[in-house]
């Protein structure tokens, strides 16, 4: 039990200050398609690790994409586990409160409800519902706060099992933000519909850094005011979605 | 797959074929080496742990007794889940508590209220490897405690008779313990051990709580649904299927340790008049 505590401590001794290199790691989700997902390679993929690498390349940056857990997403960057989150995070007063975001590179887009198609939610008295939502999101704090009193809120840990559930018939209905959404419920197979309002409920999504690292933050911010200027991320952006909203 | 292949399993079969051997589904299959490593190396710390947790029990001093009956039982007493995720966060701030009084400076600690570390150079980074030999020590102590037990209780049922004729033959204290009481030992201890392994075996499906990638995250994430062409695979919820595995998986892994404790009682009764003979 001794030397493994001896061995322990030598192996932390090795691996303090990691965050020191000069590769910047990126954390993404992988189960938050098109945003991020794993492909059939088992390799991350989608429109952020597309722009990640683009935006690590133009500000000459080696960067690195990690797979994390979205509930510890904000902690094990504070922790500086990696030094940014590029995971659909959308920036809000209070994640600002303990990170800085990048510019956005993704426009704002409403939260949307989805149903399993012929679904009924009655929007002027939402009472007595069970409403699926991922936990730690813009939306699980929305549902929460308006909703919370007079419906059951389920949390799940991505937003593929609230998606799942919902297809189960063990949620009534779902809030995702828009971006995630649309293209499962106008797809073929899902045999889900969007109803009721659109919510505008955060601000767009950005890359979220620790406060300090202000260098970084100039950095990717430049390389996102250009890409909007000469209109390339609005191209990017077309390639990844079908519906999409643009800058 | 090469097209001899192909033609010969037909279309469809050689559809699924490809699917279960993607990338992502042998990134699955990798990940058993977790959950199956963790189960080997956590069984050496267990009974580590466990024969250790026995001699402080069965300790000529009071001091030690007590440690050994605090650690029983308080660990059998904790549920895994929670020891699991308590430990790991335990030792790691812990050793980065330490840490920060040698690398942070005094305004570190004034301007760092409310956040941890005080300083990002205490940071102690834990990856993957960390993490499970974090996992592994975890399981090791609590499932130590339970073959503490179980290893005390067996020495106490190895006939009184066959130690006195050891010392008769003028053993030592420690050839008696070593070459006649822990020998014997066993063959009582096995059959309890092997409740304690079987335990342990299915405690391996926590890891995923300590953000490794074993079986039942990479479960998780195959069967959830996918409506998108480009993501993969379009298809509805499939967790079942793939716990359905992890059932077999566990199933077959507790049938062949149980073939492997039979021939450990055979090996361990042989020169005993035991009940297997």
């Amino acid at each position: 039990m001794k030397k493994l505590m001896i061995a322990a401590a030598a192996m932390a001794a090795l691996t303090f200050g990691a965050q020191a290199a000069d590769t910047i790691r990126i954390a993404s989700e992988g189960a938050y398609a098109p945003f991020n997902y794993v492909d059939d390679n088992g390799k991350l993929a989608g429109y952020e690790i597309e722009l990640g690498n683009l935006l690590c390349e133009k500000a000459g940056l080696t960067c690195e994409f990690v797979q994390n857990e979205w509930d510890s997403m904000i902690p094990n960057l504070l922790a500086g586990n990696y030094d940014a989150i590029m995971a659909g995070m959308s920036i809000t007063e209070e994640r600002l409160q303990t990170i800085s975001f990048s510019d956005d590179y993704y426009p704002p887009e409403s939260s949307l409800f989805v149903v399993p198609t012929g679904g009924t939610v009655n929007f002027d008295e939402l009472k007595g519902y069970k409403i699926g939502v991922q936990g730690g999101t813009i939306q699980a704090a929305y549902a929460e706060d308006n909703f919370g009193a007079d419906n059951t809120i389920l949390s799940y840990t991505t937003a593929d099992q609230s998606i799942a559930d919902l297809a189960a018939g063990n949620v009534d209905v779902v809030l995702a933000d828009g971006g995630y959404i649309k293209p499962i419920a106008s797809s073929d197979g899902s045999g889900l519909e969007v109803v009721g309002p659109a919510l505008s409920i955060g601000g767009g999504i950005g890359v979220g850094l620790r406060k300090e690292d202000t260098d970084l933050k100039a950095k990717f911010d430049a390389v996102i005011k250009s890409m909007k200027d000469d209109g390339s991320l609005n191209e990017m952006i077309k390639t990844w979605f079908d519906d999409p909203i643009l800058f | 797959m090469p097209d001899w292949l192909q033609s010969l399993l037909g279309e469809n079969l050689s559809f699924w074929l490809g699917y279960i051997t993607n990338g992502k589904h042998l990134a699955f299959y990798g990940a058993f080496q977790f959950n199956l490593g963790a189960a080997v190396l956590g069984s050496v710390f267990a009974l580590m742990c466990g024969l250790g947790g026995a001699m402080l029990l069965r300790s000529r001093f009071a001091i030690t007794r007590t440690i050994g009956f605090v650690y029983t039982n308080i660990v059998r007493g904790v549920p895994d889940v929670l020891f699991f995720l308590f430990f790991p966060l335990a030792l790691e701030q812990s050793v980065e508590w330490v840490w920060a009084q040698r690398v942070c400076t005094a305004e570190d600690f004034v301007a760092s209220v409310g956040r941890w570390p005080p300083c990002t150079d205490a940071n102690w980074y834990l990856s993957t490897p960390e993490y499970f030999l974090l996992a592994c020590v975890s399981l090791g102590i609590v499932y130590g405690a339970f073959a503490a037990n179980v290893i005390s209780g067996a020495m106490n049922a190895v006939p009184a008779g066959q130690l006195e004729a050891a010392r008769a033959y003028g053993m030592s204290h420690a050839q008696v313990m070593w070459r006649i009481h822990i020998r014997q030992m066993w063959i009582y201890a096995l059959p309890g051990l092997s409740n304690v392994w079987m335990l342990l075996i299915k405690a391996t499906s926590l890891l995923s709580l300590l953000q490794i990638q074993d079986i039942v995250f990479f479960a998780e994430r195959l069967g959830a649904p996918n409506y998108l062409p480009r993501v993969g695979l379009v298809h509805p919820d499939w967790r079942w299927i793939y716990y359905l595995v992890l059932f077999l998986f566990y199933i077959l892994i507790t049938y062949l340790s149980e073939q492997g404790f039979a021939w450990l009682r055979r090996r361990a009764g042989r020169g005993l008049i035991t009940a297997e003979g």
